[in-house]
């Protein structure tokens, strides 16, 4: 029995006891051992964030030949329009197509929220195969039919045999998780359940046996790589490239994988995740069910997490050798490369804020890049980072605030007054806090940029370089823009409103 | 009914309350709904708004109570409650707005009663009741701004002659609003009016406060801010007049004659403006017309937009540019009687033209509305083909003109392929902006 047998993932806060509330510093989150993870707290003033519908949508919106129907109302993933540049460029970059994704809402007015959605529901996948012919229906549900009672499983389970997408439901209702990073599960729960079987069309006509015998070495020497809808096409090519030279093949899944070519994924030697917390749900169960064992342990970012990755890697292989070789070249070449920005860094101050993983993996490339880390906020936490911030700590000449925060600009106004840094890298829609406060800022992710591997490396530093030469746009917003907060609110500890145990700490 | 909508343009009536309120000066909204809401509207914005997004208290930045399963089961109150208290603490602002989702709306939280209690200790906070479920952006433009007429706006003003309220321009929705709204407030300023258009840089909250001392409310839409003005004119007795957005020169004379006539003002002072600006847009134009003709600048065009765009656009097109508009494509919901009303607003253009107007939500269909116009018929020597072309709509309508191998131009919402600022297209200036940009397009390789 796994999990994917039941209908839903469970949400992570029970599967991972994931929390994302707590203040302190990386030293003693290092010390926390992985086993005891937080009692999460509660805000009891708190700003907006993000629901698992957010990234799972980035996720999706990315397959081709898909069509997304959102069962709720209608600005129910509205988020589409900004995912939908990345399904643009992404097609564009790995087919030369430049194509839109195609989402659709059933739209839930005040009448089907008393009569129930699920009729319309059906109508609308019957229609959208016959108008769009997709390969893929990807039936998501928003808030609405989790409180109203639709069961969007029992309706893909009813009509499937009508349809000739298949059906994938995936399970979004907001007010379930807090831990948007199950997100992660929901999607690679329906792929699960749904996309792995080799299509007939895939098979070959005739049998041949040197030809299996060819197609059993390829896959013996195969790895899967998980990608993430965060990284662009630039650093799943730098990637390639490193295990390419090692003399290993990759398949890179699932997000911009095509349908017909998912099942490929239960054929691999090794899956390798290239951000634990997104992907330990589905290695597991490739684990589980097709005996692919997996790597869990590193994030490709900065020169000695790319290192330690590779060589994770190369170890499960027996290419250590190999591996040594093909690291000591790469390392040399890049810090020759390094070396002209390596001054303007120097002691620098910056303050990172991201996801969990991506925050503290890219901590560790701006220390090897000579700055000094002033504060972290990972936008949750868990079991899974914990030998990043041990990392960390051991790599850190000085104990620095730690915040996990599900975004919460207020406490980073706060810390940001308090800390000044020189330098800010933050989520999207995460920079314009550190921004008008006069600090240089750069985004943490783009597909369009380069930030994994060693060519991300030099890419980011090049960019910190370009942002540290002119950041007076910054310093003109400063003298001109204000932020929403009053001024008791920076006189007082920036994690006031992080309850712990039913008390406001500090307060 | 629809049983769905396909990539609809606009958001659900949290998010038209909440672009609303991020707009409004020295306001901050309060969201009460699941944490994921203020994300989805504000990447929604990043990818749709011409990148407009955030503001002094917008975005990531609002305060949301971000109610959970807990919350689900047990009711929200407590929480906002609490929200609301520690928000005046930490976010510094005038007037507070408490705007719902559809969670908190289905599971029942009592609002209302929860902002009552504060207002009696004298905070500026109004509610508004905007679950997603309830209607589209356009829908929660116009019920958190009845709310704000209802419970914020100063009762009994004395009316000031000349004085207007600007409703009908959602921001945002409008990707062009700040232009647009700064365009009319310019333009009915030469006739001497106070011009309080509630959401520019040079507005204040106070604007809003003394709303109700206006002489008249101007509704620039057919459809979005009515019942706003219908509000005002039951608890204010302020009347309203709607027109269509004015962009061009024709559109803007019309609109210039009818807020005289509703102000009953000068009309020879109305006409001497109209004259004026009319020799200055054709002393602007006059520059172009040898380019023009020698490049045959005069296209066939397809329209798609929104209820005030589809029309203003179109008729910009037939009676300034002399352009051939065939086939208008409204991408609103309708409502009853709607259709009639916007076929009815391009029945009469200046130049005798009568586009095909048909209502479609899913965009994708607008190609075999034009096939079924211009069917591929005839010798393959003389073809009728629907050449040259342009299309105007939104950035999901790129696929449209590259079909047709037409160049186009983004106006309606989403904007994911233009940086706006400040850009306006009301008025005889918005005209001259529009063409710019029209015909930018067309020569952009030249």
């Amino acid at each position: 029995m796994t999990y994917l047998d039941s209908k839903e993932p469970p949400k992570r806060e029970q599967r991972l006891k994931a929390c994302i509330s707590y203040a302190g510093t990386v030293c003693g989150m290092a010390k926390k051992t992985k086993n005891c993870c937080l009692n999460d707290g509660e805000r009891s003033f708190s700003q907006g964030s993000i629901c698992l519908l957010l990234p799972a949508l980035a996720m999706i919106n990315s397959l081709p030949d898909n069509v997304t129907i959102l069962h709720g109302a209608i600005g129910c993933g509205s988020c589409a329009h900004s995912q939908n540049a990345n399904a643009r460029s992404g097609g564009s970059v790995r087919w030369g197509q430049v194509k839109d994704a195609l989402w659709l809402s059933t739209a839930l007015n005040e009448s089907d929220v008393i009569g129930g959605g699920e009729d319309k529901l059906e109508k609308a996948i019957i229609e959208a195969d016959v108008l769009y012919r997709p390969a893929t229906i990807t039936v998501v549900a928003g808030c609405v039919p989790g409180i109203i009672g639709d069961d969007i499983d029992g309706v893909v389970e009813k009509i499937q045999s009508r349809i000739s997408a298949r059906l994938i439901p995936v399970h979004c209702e907001g007010f379930k998780t807090k831990i948007w990073a199950t997100a992660y599960d929901a999607v690679y729960h329906g792929i699960g359940r749904k996309l792995l079987e080799e299509p007939e069309t895939e098979k070959p006509l005739i049998y041949d046996e040197f030809e299996e015998e060819k197609e059993k070495v390829r896959r013996s020497k195969t790895v899967n790589l998980m990608n993430v809808s965060s990284m662009g096409r630039g650093d799943e090519l730098e990637l390639t490239r490193l295990l390419n030279a090692l003399g290993l093949e990759v398949n890179i899944f699932p997000v911009f994988a095509r349908p017909e070519e998912m099942y490929k994924v239960t054929q691999a030697a090794l899956s390798v995740s290239t951000c634990p917390t997104h992907d330990d749900y589905f290695v597991n169960f490739l684990q589980e069910k097709f005996n692919i064992p997996y790597l869990l342990r590193h994030m490709p970012i900065g020169i000695e997490n790319t290192s330690l990755w590779v060589k994770d890697i190369a170890r499960f292989f027996g290419l250590e050798e190999q591996a040594d070789k093909l690291l000591s070249e790469e390392i040399a070449e890049l810090k020759a490369a390094l070396e002209e920005f390596l001054p303007l860094f120097q002691g620098k101050t910056v303050f990172v804020g991201a996801g969990e993983f991506r925050a503290l993996a890219t901590a560790r490339l701006l220390q090897e890049l000579g700055f000094e880390i002033v504060g972290i906020r990972s936008y949750h936490h868990d079991e899974f980072a914990v030998g990043e911030y041990e990392k960390l700590a051991a790599s850190s000449p000085k104990d620095f605030v730690l915040n996990i925060a599900n975004v919460q600009p207020f406490e980073e106004a706060n810390l940001l007054r308090k800390l000044q840094p020189d330098v800010f890298l933050g989520h999207w829609n995460g920079n314009g806090t550190a921004a008008k406060l006069g600090v240089a800022t750069h985004v943490i992710y783009n597909t369009g940029l380069g930030y994994i591997g060693y060519s991300g490396v030099y890419e980011l530093a090049r960019r910190l370089a370009r942002q540290l030469k002119n950041p007076i746009f910054n310093r003109k917003l400063k003298k001109h823009a204000s932020l929403p907060y009053t001024q008791q609110w920076y006189d007082v500890d920036p994690f006031k409103y992080i309850k712990v145990q039913g008390d406001e700490v500090n307060a | 009914m629809p049983n769905f909508i396909e990539r609809p343009r606009y958001l659900c009536s949290l998010g038209g309350a909440f672009m609303t309120l991020t707009a409004l000066p020295e306001t901050i909204a309060i969201v009460h709904a699941p944490a994921g809401c203020v994300g989805n509207i504000t990447w929604t914005q990043n990818g749709g708004s011409g990148l407009q997004v955030g503001g002094y208290c917008g975005g990531m930045s609002v305060p949301s109570t971000n109610v959970q399963e807990r919350d689900v089961i047990f009711g929200g109150n407590e929480r906002l409650h609490e929200q609301i208290k520690n928000t005046l603490d930490v976010m510094d602002g005038k007037l507070f707005v408490v705007i719902t989702g559809c969670v908190t709306e289905l599971i029942g939280d009592d609002v209302r009663s929860e902002v009552s209690e504060f207002r009696q200790d004298g905070v500026a906070i109004v509610a508004a009741e905007t679950g997603g479920f309830k209607g589209n952006s356009y829908d929660g433009y116009d019920i958190v701004m009845q709310a704000l007429v209802k419970d914020y706006v100063k009762p009994h003003q004395t009316k000031r002659k000349g004085k207007v309220n600007i409703l009908g321009i959602v921001p945002y929705m409008d990707v062009f609003w700040r232009g647009n709204l700064e365009g009319i407030r310019k333009l009915l300023a030469k006739l001497n009016l106070e011009v309080n258009t509630f959401f520019t840089p040079e507005d204040t909250l106070e604007g809003l406060e003394n709303s109700a001392s206006a002489e008249l409310n101007i509704v620039i839409s057919a459809s979005y801010g009515l019942e706003t003005a219908k509000t005002y004119e039951e608890i204010h007795e302020i009347p309203y007049v709607t027109t269509g957005l004015p962009v061009g020169p024709t559109a803007t004379d019309r609109f210039l004659r009818n807020i005289a006539q509703a102000l009953s003002l000068d009309l020879e002072l109305v006409e001497k403006v109209i004259a004026e600006e009319n020799r200055v847009y054709f002393s602007y134009i006059d520059t172009l017309v040898d380019c023009y003709n020698d490049l045959d600048l005069q296209k066939y065009a397809v329209v798609i937009g929104d209820a005030n765009y589809a029309p203003a656009l179109t008729e910009f097109l037939a009676d300034d540019l002399g352009w051939l508009p065939e086939l208008v494509v409204f991408t609103d919901q309708m409502k009853e009687g709607q259709e009639e009303l916007f076929e009815g607003l391009l029945e009469n253009l200046e130049s005798g033209l009568k586009p095909q107007v048909i209502f479609e939500t899913n965009t994708s269909q607008a190609i075999g509305h034009l096939n079924r116009l211009y069917p591929k018929t005839g010798s393959h020597k003389y073809v009728k083909t629907f050449s040259p072309a342009f299309v105007v709509g939104s950035s999901l309508d790129r696929e449209l003109a590259l079909a047709l191998k037409a160049p186009h131009l983004t106006v309606s919402f989403p904007v994911a392929n233009r940086a706006v600022l400040d850009r306006g297209y009301t008025g005889y200036r918005g005209g001259l902006r529009l063409a710019e940009d029209l015909l930018s397009v067309v020569v952009a390789g030249r």
